[in-house]
């Protein structure tokens, strides 16, 4: 039986499958088909020559509630709220995207004013109901959401964190009057003080739940007329996944989906090469992707935003994109410097090079004029360098320098923007980039990726197999995981351990049985406890893991050590100055769903002969490169760069002055050399 | 651009400019994020009150984060006030002078300004400045709020003087601080946090210095400073020459009703501006004067919307601008004068006046002012232990419309880019229930594209407490132009328990007028305080505007009704809330 993961990208969707009897792979790539999603991925299996009926697990991950956020593309939402509070959505934070720009607008609010409607009721900030919720006032919102066929309802009442009574009351009412539709209530997405992230996010699971049911429904119903017998899981935004069952519900928790399996693969490349700090990064044609990695674990942030100013505040894995990719276009800016992105010439028409009516230099042009890139991609379509020097001469000619020297320029402009956004990463985490390995995913990944580390003075660059498939992949070796998350404030002492230790049980029991009904058994669930603090009079928490053990024992010096400790690694200080407070108490529970022990390495085939040599421009000068196939490093051989690596799926470049090995796992590791 | 770009950027290759344009701006990036996240009082972590600056050896501006634009250019003076004072010869690495005297580069007292000079190889290569609106530093009301008539009663005035040498604290220094403020609490780790964001730019700049050598590094700063000149020269070589009027003012300092007027003539020479405010009021008694930074800086954010909104904000800009100032006008404050006020009041009336000049000479580019204030409170507020505590927000307005589209609702003014405090937030920590923060309907000016909608904001005092105020717009709302429409007035409402309201600023409903201006104003258990926030101004006619877009307004409650026909000229249907086509042709005829 086959254990497939599959990821649903803008351009491409990808697939990765593993026969858990023979451990023997299979990888796809097809066109995405964003009409109906559903089509790419049933299409992928078949490229991959496998039979739904075949698998007995397929781990899914996708854009399609990302596309529909963003498009605004989901039948109208209403939202309850409080008198007073009517325009949360629409206010933000008040501030702007732009500091200068004269003409900016803030992206449309989810849920339309027309449709935002309020009571009077109030619950005060210690949970006492001031004003309950009045039947009679409900009246005339009910009328509404019929005369406007509202299929899903968002209530979001002030400090419901602290006291859910009235939104209960007011779900229950609209429950009865309105059985057919969703109802959402704040309290129960995310019962955190903070009214706009609190708000945000129950709008997104509000306008997301008709159009994830759709899609799931669809999905399902094709899989299984197929003969798809086997399990269905979806990954999610915290690096883990979840079955399709709780996908339906939570559905703002698929906004990062894609990008997880990333993790879950850089993930596997700490378990395999013993590097516990892995820099993930991804180039795709139109942005460069990055994210960290260690021990094991994706680095979380819940001050995730889809768009300005309208956040997600669930737990996700921290992934900050820049416009730096392939089909990046070079320009020449008003005050006549040489520019690359954040435009793209994406798929359609794409670089010049492809020949498709292109005729902006990008990156993969440059590439190209550089001989990084040969002329027959993957022997899949050939490009044109005629075009690409013409497209780049056009600013060389400009700038006054040769074509070679502007395509180099492009490229390096290129790398230093992806250097510097991974170094916004490290930077705002607190992170020394010289004590990571930076692993490099996609298409246009590990042409870059030497350069970037240089830039960044780390050491290692470990490109996978399969690199090109690499979201895919790591799908399939990632957990079943879940969170929990409760408002709990209060200084931190003695007296607030007790109730700390009581509320995390509460967690714990409620996340645990999240992952049972989800397949898991007790015995291979683990747990993990957060606690969020920060210093009296803050307003930014961090988030502090404590061991189970060091809560029930009420060992308070370990639990403030723990917090300042992780306070001057996140923003560089600590204080002995300050109280320090606990805002909301966070519980993950984790389960795998494969043996680990399959994690085996793949067995090597056979090289496939000598390198090939060809020109290569490096440093403003041509030099002989060799160029390997794929499989023709073996283990044990170190070559030197100049040289190039090709796959069927991507392109390694390795500069002068850099070496690379392959090791066990048919991983390339590449080192420069001091 | 036509022909060749050789030798654009002196003898510096353009792939090396374009790494360090991007580096300078990493830098300042990277200062931010350090001073966001670590710092401990709610105005810099929360409201985001700072900027972040680096400059190169001869004092010139290379990159800024200006999270409030506002601090542009006044840093500019601050960092020239070390020359004078020390003499850069001087200065040594580790060295840090504090400064915030608004007579010597300062703006507010509450903006303290700290420069550290940069040194690779025993060399000077440039200067880190780290600029935040400290919470207090005494005076006569919470957060300098005293509205007196003599800066002493603003707080502690800082001339240059070395806060840190060799990277060591001074000590007595810091104790003096620590003694002169309500919030000592709050002083060391605000410290800590620029501190934390000096050296991240020192570092950076050696590492930069190290990798390109240093006469790369100087040369680029230079060439960034001819880039962004070229790009504003260029953007004020397509305005057409002649002499452009702009007005605003203040409606009270709060000593006086007297408005209080900014009155500027703007040239545009060829590839050069030149901003004179011959006529504008002289200096004034109360707390609203601008001091030269400040004013400089209010006129460099104006004009940057419309000649180089995403270039490198740095000295380039500067050059091709100029301007006058009497000597005794309220835009040019000298000692003693009271000066609190002067970011969050003064600089919108400067900007908006330049604005509206900037509307005549160019029509179609140009977008209609906004509410042009802050809305800047203080409030102490009593606890059921009878303990005090201070806390502030700047419950904004909205911005004109644009030749485009409509302009920004409840958005913090182009001075600042400050975020609010979420009412969940406030209501943890401060015994206040807050009422309401939605959007005020009417309140943008009409137009074809209208003015954004300002606030209704309102909390309730649980156990009493007080409130000082400063802001404007009470007279008259925003100014439209090319016949856009004003916005409505701001109101400051005092409401009881029992329902009873009354106007303690601005205009009540028989018509009286008080100031605006409110130094600690008493409020009793459950009395609340409520602020209407004017929108922006209207851009063009309301005949303009489609009528559906009017009913778009209506269905949302951004305009009323009434105000549909009243104001736009639209007839609604009210039973198939529709546009009733023959009325509203009757009406626009």
């Amino acid at each position: 039986m086959w254990r497939v993961g599959i990821d649903v990208g803008g351009t491409f969707t990808d697939l990765y499958a593993v026969d858990s009897d023979s451990g023997s792979a299979r990888t796809g790539k097809v066109l995405t088909t964003p009409k109906d999603r559903v089509l790419g991925v049933i299409s992928a299996i078949s490229e991959a020559g496998l039979s739904p009926e075949d698998i007995d697990l397929l781990v899914h991950g996708t854009t399609t509630g990302t596309n529909a956020l963003i498009e605004r593309s989901f039948p109208p939402a209403a939202m309850i709220t409080t008198e007073g509070f009517r325009d949360v959505l629409e206010i933000g934070r008040m501030h702007r995207e732009h500091l200068y720009r004269p003409y900016q607008t803030k992206p449309e609010p989810l849920i339309r004013r027309r449709n935002r409607f309020v009571l009077e009721e109030r619950v005060n900030a210690q949970g006492v109901v001031e004003i309950p919720v009045d039947p009679v006032e409900l009246e005339p919102i009910i009328d509404m959401l019929l005369k406007r066929e509202i299929q899903s309802v968002a209530v979001c009442l002030i400090n419901s964190y602290a006291n859910p009574a009235n939104e209960q009351a007011v779900a229950e009412l609209l429950r009865k009057a309105l059985p057919d539709i969703s109802i959402t209530m704040s309290s129960d997405v995310k019962p955190v003080f903070r009214e706009h992230s609190r708000f945000s996010t129950t709008a997104v699971r509000a306008v997301l739940l008709p159009v994830m049911a759709t899609y799931f429904e669809r999905l399902e119903i094709a899989l299984r007329e197929k003969g798809f017998n086997g399990r269905l899981m979806i990954l999610k935004s915290n690096g883990g996944m979840m079955s399709v069952e709780q996908a339906r519900t939570r559905v703002e928790e698929l906004v990062e989906s894609g990008p997880a399996g990333g993790i879950g693969y850089a993930s596997r490349i700490s378990r395999m090469t013993g590097q516990t700090k892995i820099i993930h990064t991804d180039v795709g044609g139109t942005s460069f992707d990055t994210s960290v990695v260690e021990d094991g674990q994706g680095l979380i942030t819940r001050e995730y935003e889809i768009e300005f100013d309208i956040p997600v505040a669930v737990p996700m894995l921290d992934i900050r994109s820049v416009g730096a990719g392939g089909g990046s276009i070079g320009w020449i800016d008003e005050g006549g410097s040489l520019r690359v992105g954040p435009m793209s010439a994406g798929s359609e028409p794409g670089p010049a090079c492809y020949g498709r009516g292109g005729n902006c230099p990008t990156v993969t042009d440059a590439n190209l004029v550089l001989g990084r890139l040969s002329s027959d991609l993957s022997g899949k379509f050939r490009l044109d360098l005629d075009a690409a020097r013409q497209a780049v001469g056009t600013i060389a000619e400009q700038l006054g320098i040769s074509i070679e020297d502007c395509a180099e320029g492009m490229v390096r402009i290129a790398t230093e923007a992806m250097a510097q956004a991974v170094k916004i990463v490290l930077a705002s985490r607190g992170r020394d980039p010289r004590d990571y390995a930076l692993a490099s995913f996609g298409g246009a990944g590990p042409m870059h990726a030497c350069a970037v580390a240089s830039a960044l003075q780390t050491p290692k660059v470990v490109v996978p197999h399969y690199s090109g498939v690499a979201s895919a992949h790591g799908a399939t070796y990632l957990n079943l995981k879940h969170d929990e998350e409760m408002f709990y404030f209060t200084v931190l002492n003695e007296a607030a351990l007790d109730q700390v230790a009581r509320q995390f049980e509460h967690l714990k029991a409620r996340a645990s049985t999240a992952l049972l009904d989800q397949g898991a058994t007790n015995r291979d669930v683990s747990i993990s406890h957060v606690m969020r603090m920060r210093y009296a009079g803050q307003t930014f928490e961090v988030d502090v893991s404590v061991a189970e053990q060091t809560v029930t024992a009420k060992e308070l010096g370990a639990i403030a050590e723990a917090f300042h400790q992780t306070h001057k690694q996140e923003f560089g200080v600590r204080s002995e100055d300050f109280p320090i407070e606990i805002v909301a108490l966070g519980v993950t529970a984790e389960a795998p769903i494969v043996d680990a022990a399959e994690n085996s390495a793949a067995p090597w085939p056979e090289g496939q002969g000598d390198p090939s040599e060809r020109d290569v421009y490096f440093a403003g000068d041509w030099s002989k490169a060799l160029v390997y196939g794929p499989n023709t490093i073996l283990p044990g051989q170190t070559i030197a760069g100049p040289a190039v690596v090709e796959d069927a799926h991507s392109c390694i470049i390795l500069p002068p002055g850099w070496t690379a090995r392959a090791d066990d796992f048919r991983n390339i590791i590449m080192e420069e050399q001091a | 651009m036509s022909g060749s770009m050789d030798q654009q950027f002196g003898d510096l290759d353009p792939v090396t400019f374009e790494v360090l344009r991007n580096t300078f701006e990493y830098v300042c990036r990277r200062m931010t994020v350090i001073l966001q996240k670590s710092s401990f009082s709610p105005i810099l972590s929360e409201n985001l009150d700072f900027s972040n600056a680096i400059y190169d050896p001869e004092l010139r501006l290379i990159g800024q984060t200006a999270n409030c634009p506002v601090h542009l250019a006044a840093m500019h003076f601050s960092v020239q006030a070390v020359d004078r004072k020390f003499g850069i010869e001087t200065l040594k690495p580790g060295d840090v002078v504090v400064l915030n005297d608004p007579y010597e580069g300062g703006t507010h007292l509450n903006d303290v300004t700290l420069t550290m000079p940069v040194f690779y190889d025993e060399e000077l290569i440039g200067f880190a400045v780290s600029r935040g609106h400290w919470m207090d530093l005494g005076g006569g009301g919470p957060g300098g709020q005293g509205f007196g008539t003599h800066v002493a009663g603003e707080g502690l005035r800082l001339p240059p003087m070395k806060l840190y040498e060799n990277y060591e604290v001074n000590a007595d220094l810091l104790e003096i601080l620590l003694r002169n403020t309500r919030t000592p609490h709050y002083i060391k780790g605000d410290l800590q946090a620029h501190m934390g964001a000096l050296l991240a730019a020192e570092e950076e700049l050696q590492t930069t210095a190290g990798k390109y050598g240093k006469d790369v590094l100087l040369n680029g700063m230079s060439q960034m400073i001819g880039y962004t000149e070229r790009i504003v020269r260029a953007a004020i070589e397509a305005i057409p020459d002649g002499t452009y009027e702009g007005a605003d003012y203040a409606d009270s300092d709060g000593i006086s009703d007297d408005k209080i007027w900014v009155r500027l003539k703007l040239t545009v020479n060829g590839d050069a501006i030149h901003v004179d405010f011959d006529g504008s009021d002289p200096q004034c008694a109360g707390a609203i004067n601008s001091p030269y930074a400040n004013t400089a800086a209010a006129i460099y954010t104006a004009l940057q919307f419309f000649l180089a909104p995403d270039a490198p904000p740095n000295a380039g800009m500067f050059a091709p601008i100029s301007f006058s100032l009497p000597e005794d006008c309220w835009l040019n404050a000298k000692w003693p004068a009271p000066v609190v006020g002067c970011t969050t009041i003064t600089s919108g009336k400067v900007q908006s006046a330049i604005w509206q000049a900037v509307a005549k000479a160019l029509p179609d580019l140009a977008i209609a002012p906004t509410c042009a204030d802050a809305n800047w409170f203080v409030a102490a507020v009593r606890g059921k232990d009878g303990r005090i505590d201070v806390f502030s927000d700047i419950p904004a307005g909205g911005w004109g419309g644009t030749p485009y589209n409509d302009g920004l609702n409840v958005t913090l003014d182009p001075l600042g880019n400050c975020t609010n405090m979420p009412a969940e937030a406030a209501e943890l920590l401060y015994p206040i229930e807050v009422e309401a923060f939605d959007l005020r309907s009417d309140s943008g000016g009409p137009g074809e594209n209208r003015g954004g909608l300002g606030a209704r904001f309102r909390f309730r005092f649980i156990e009493g407490g007080e409130l000082s105020i400063e802001t404007s717009r009470t007279l008259e709302g925003s100014p439209g132009v090319n016949g856009g429409g004003f916005s409505p007035v701001q109101v400051l409402i005092k409401e009881r328990p029992d329902g009873v309201r009354k106007v303690i600023g601005g205009t009540s409903e028989d018509g009286s007028w008080t100031s605006p201006l409110l130094s600690s104003h008493k409020f009793g258990p459950g009395e609340s305080f409520e602020f209407l926030s004017t929108g922006g101004g209207g851009w063009g006619t309301v005949r303009s505007r489609d009528p559906e877009r009017v009913l778009d307004d209506v269905l949302d409650e951004y305009i009323t009704m009434e105000a549909a026909e009243r104001d736009y000229l639209v007839a609604i249907d009210r039973d198939t809330m529709t546009v009733d086509e023959a009325a509203t042709k009757r009406l626009r005829s």
